[in-house]
């Protein structure tokens, strides 16, 4: 990985990005005076109930291990769904996954408490089942608008059907697939941080330690926090999908 | 009668059309031809104000289009293109009456208008006018841009390759379709096509263009008689010239005619209104020199020979 | 592999998913009282053998009905599975009248994940049929809302009572009524303004297309920033306002409450009504533009008869994907203050009263899936051109 070549086209924006979320994530505690003038009353300005790095990392943890397991099923179920075996689930699949997109976010984490409890486990389930949905979605419409003269052509050059998936239809498709990651990606990082309410350890911590006690401070650090590890993720999606062949 | 005389349109300094003159009489049928980027379709834009030209002055009935309120001047200009601009979110009734509304006409004549013109173009009223573009064939989606065009009775016509979408069949109706309309209502007609042959079969004057300029203008049997250059030339079809010339003339303008028509004749034989590059393909099948030429009710009216074709006078 | 199974496979496999789990997941659970534990009962013990087996005999009917091998039998199956679906209150009531007694004021009934999981699977098989009966989504939706509106006035008005859910609700109607209000209010006041803003934005962008990308770019950015940080950011610098001038405060404009929800939502709704608004109306296919110029049209009536009506669709899409995030993200803004279904959920989740998170997230479902229906039928309506012909 040649320096020139990372940094070609804006290369360099998303590790600008982490570079100020690691920075914020292990500075903002040395910034005590300056949040000292926003909550001059208070006793600490500074959340303390646990490191912002350890935060970070597991809203990381939680939106990577989501982010994973959606692709996976969500791709492969795309996948089966449009082999001609699986057909018969095309309709009712490719409706859930639109219908199931208007349902917001935050009604799924809520309702993961009643049917599973509390805590990092449940918000983890709600990240995936919600994350599956864009991932799905983009799938199948990546590997349906695939010109079906290429798969035609592929065929006719004595490809077999995995060598079509392989060779033809997932590359084609992978910008459209790339795309609906990030949006399942970007839905998770605020999903997740609203997971603080439900028990999970996020950098949503410190916003609702601060709304509950009052302390604009607590919520501003995360607020901060989580506003840059979305848009640090988010430009790294970006520098992906341009790479990505036939971007 | 509309003038364009010395005429240029710059783009960014490229010249699209370059210092072009032209004068299409009042009823004729002007055919511009030329390939693709020849600025035929500019020229005729600049006719509506489109496109504003660069240089020179375009006079219609003698006043200066820059004189003329665009808007007004091209509510009296019926305009057909070949992608038909159909509005997708009316109905073909809706469509054609675009510009009688703009004129204001009370709602009971633009209703009459809209079914007279349905039926000048063969499209049933009651079937179509209801319909939306969508649900209608290329074909029939061509006429009602046609009738589109003629709705406000504009006293001329710009047309931009009007059938250059459609399959040969549907083409050469709706070639012989303008052919006839034009004969019933007479309208000044500048059309622009890059076919060699509808510009041949349509037009009362040719006006081949090429790299902005016009090379050649002339009536479709001088134009092929004499083309000016090898360009033309090339554009006509270079060998099968000979087939096209006979294609643009009657039978009847060269066989030897009987005193009185006798009765019907059986075999091969060619009516008086064909053309002779039919007559001519029907000899070539029949390997004969001769043909028993007929009228519409199946008589002998005359006999072609083919030496007669032969010694025609260029 | 050559057995040609004409039949549908899809409806014999929801069907026996939601026997498996219909029989193996507690149906509903009872509790003493709203603090103490529910004890959960299968369908068996909740509503007695004779209504365990018909149901079970509905869903393998259904499964068997569409492995017909010519033509699978969807009407018939369609009304097996309405009857099912009618009979989700019914089974209900009947398991209320059969657990609790005269002498059980306080005792409560919660539904239970057998009995959501049958629900859940009932609604796929109905999209299912659907697709295949090639149905108006808006006749399905009719005919469930007529239904739902029918058992209500059919029903005692206390038959349902002890049910957890409804005991939640009759405590706090007024709060509802409140939650419903100020829920709408913000999300009919954020899509409102954007829409008149992100409209306004447009016509500009229309008119200056080099500002396109850094517009079109900025409002993606904040879509970016994940909602809870967004209210967190704009939490300080109200706060600091509303402490400067006092006129503000009058209007209960302070970091917490509707100010920064709104502002929040506004944001955030900003990017689709704009971008779609742009692409609606570039995408108007030249040629269209330009015979409705070449045949004299007038600036102003190119835009209001010809590109507005045709982008119309697309702006609508625009509009509904709004409504929808702004539904959820209101939720949200619960967080800081804002009223809403939200309110529940957070109250819910603060007290670990799960029947409470349920009444909160219900509606809010509902209403996502609601604007949803609304706005796709008004943009399919636009897009027919229905009753165009005579208006203007």
């Amino acid at each position: 990985m040649s320096q020139p070549a990372l940094l070609r086209g804006g290369g360099w924006q998303p590790l600008l990005w982490l570079a100020l979320l690691l920075a914020a994530a292990l500075g903002l505690a040395e910034l005590e005076g300056l949040f000292r003038l926003i909550e001059p009353d208070s006793r600490t300005v500074i959340y303390g109930r646990a490191a912002f790095i350890d935060l970070l990392g597991s809203h990381v943890l939680l939106v990577a291990l989501a982010a994973g397991v959606s692709s996976l099923v969500g791709v492969g179920a795309a996948i089966m769904v449009t082999r001609r075996w699986g057909a018969d689930f095309l309709p009712l699949v490719s409706q859930l996954a639109s219908i199931g997109q208007t349902i917001p976010p935050v009604a799924v984490l809520a309702l993961a408490v009643p049917a599973l409890g509390f805590g990092s486990g449940p918000t983890l389930f709600a990240l995936m089942l919600y994350g599956l949905l864009p991932i799905l979605r983009n799938s199948l419409a990546g590997l349906r608008g695939i010109d079906p003269a290429v798969l035609e052509a592929a065929r006719g050059m004595g490809m077999a059907p995995l060598q079509v998936l392989w060779q033809v239809e997932l590359p084609l498709a992978l910008t459209v697939i790339l795309a609906g990651i990030r949006t399942s990606v970007t839905i998770n990082i605020a999903t997740a941080a609203i997971g603080s309410t439900i028990g999970a350890r996020t950098l949503g911590d410190p916003v609702i330690s601060g709304l509950v006690i009052g302390n604009t401070a607590f919520i501003l650090q995360g607020a901060i926090l989580i506003g840059l590890l979305a848009v640090a993720v988010d430009s790294l999606f970006e520098q992906l999908q341009r790479r990505a062949p036939g971007a | 009668m509309i003038e364009l005389s010395n005429v240029s349109k710059l783009f960014d300094q490229a010249r699209a059309v370059d210092d072009i003159s032209l004068t299409v009489a009042t009823g004729e049928l002007c055919v511009l031809v030329g390939t693709s980027g020849c600025g035929k379709s500019t020229t005729l834009r600049m006719i509506n104000r489109l496109i504003a030209h660069s240089a020179g002055s375009i006079r219609i009935d003698g006043r200066d289009i820059e004189q003329i309120d665009p808007q007004q001047l091209r509510r009296g200009i019926g305009y057909a293109i070949q992608s038909t601009g159909l509005f997708p979110h009316w109905t073909v009734a809706r469509n054609i009456a675009v510009v009688p509304r703009l004129l204001g006409w009370p709602a009971e004549r633009v209703r009459q208008r809209v079914e007279e013109l349905l039926q000048l173009l063969e499209l049933a009223p009651a079937e179509f006018a209801g319909k939306y573009p969508r649900q209608l064939s290329g074909g029939q989606a061509q006429r009602v841009g046609v009738a589109r065009a003629l709705a406000g009775d504009p006293d001329i016509l710009l047309m931009d390759e009007p059938f250059g979408a459609l399959d040969p069949i549907t083409r050469e109706s709706l070639q012989n379709e303008l052919l006839r309309i034009q004969q019933q209502v007479r309208k000044t007609i500048v059309f622009v096509t890059h076919d060699m042959d509808e510009a041949l079969k349509l037009a009362s004057r040719i006006v081949v263009m090429d790299k902005g300029r016009i090379v050649q203008q002339d009536s479709p049997q001088a134009l092929l008689a004499k083309p000016a250059n090898a360009f033309v030339e090339n554009l006509l079809g270079g060998q099968e010239r000979g087939l096209k010339q006979a294609g643009l003339l009657r039978v009847d303008s060269l066989m030897q005619a009987l005193a009185r028509p006798t009765s019907a004749v059986t075999g091969p034989r060619i009516k008086a209104t064909d053309s002779l590059r039919q007559a001519l393909s029907l000899m070539l099948w029949h390997r004969c020199s001769s043909l028993p030429v007929v009228d519409d009710q199946g008589r002998q009216v005359g006999v072609l020979q083919l030496d007669a074709l032969m010694s025609r006078p260029q | 592999m050559m057995v040609s199974l004409r039949g549908n496979r899809v409806i014999p496999v929801l069907a026996l998913m939601a026997l498996a789990l219909l029989w193996s997941l507690d149906f509903v659970s009872v509790q003493p009282n709203r603090i103490a534990p529910g004890n959960g009962l299968g369908l068996l013990a909740a509503v007695g053998l004779p209504w365990a087996l018909t149901l079970t005999a509905a869903l393998l009917a259904c499964a068997l009905l569409a492995l017909r091998p010519q033509q699978p039998a969807y009407w018939p199956i369609l009304w097996l599975v309405s009857l099912l679906v009618l009979q989700l209150p019914l089974s209900l009531a009947w398991s209320i009248e059969r657990h609790i007694g005269a002498d059980m004021p306080y005792a409560r009934v919660g539904i239970g994940a057998g009995y959501w999981s049958l629900l859940f699977l009932l609604g796929l098989l109905l999209i299912e049929l659907q697709q295949r009966l090639r149905l108006a989504r808006a006749w399905l939706l009719g005919s469930g809302i007529a239904l739902a509106l029918l058992l209500w006035w059919l029903a005692p008005q206390d038959w349902l009572e002890p049910l957890a859910l409804l005991r939640e609700y009759s405590s706090r109607r007024s709060q509802f009524a409140a939650a419903l209000a100020s829920h709408l209010g913000l999300v009919g006041g954020a899509v409102g303004l954007s829409l008149l803003l992100g409209g306004a934005i447009a016509l500009l962008l229309q008119r200056y297309p080099g500002a396109q990308k850094g517009s079109i770019g900025l409002l993606s950015f904040i879509q970016t920033i994940p909602s809870l940080a967004l209210f967190g950011l704009l939490i300080a610098p109200l706060s600091y306002l509303s402490a400067q001038f006092p006129w503000l405060q009058q209007l209960n404009i302070r970091g917490i409450g509707w100010a920064p929800a709104l502002l929040a939502l506004i944001a955030y709704s900003l990017l689709p009504i704009v971008r779609n608004t742009c692409v609606a109306l570039a995408e108007v296919e030249a040629a269209v533009i330009e015979s409705a110029r070449g045949m004299g049209m007038s600036p102003t009536q190119v835009f209001l008869q010809v590109r507005l009506p045709l982008a119309m669709p697309l702006i609508i899409e625009g509009v509904r994907v709004t409504s929808i995030q702004a539904i959820g993200l209101t939720a949200v803004a619960a967080l800081i203050g804002a009223g809403g279904f939200g309110t529940f959920i957070f109250q819910g989740l603060g007290q670990s009263a799960m029947d409470l998170i349920i009444l909160g997230a219900l509606p809010i479902i509902a209403l996502a899936l609601l604007a949803d229906s609304l706005f796709s039928l008004l943009a399919e309506r636009f897009y027919s051109g229905v009753g165009d012909d005579r208006a203007e």
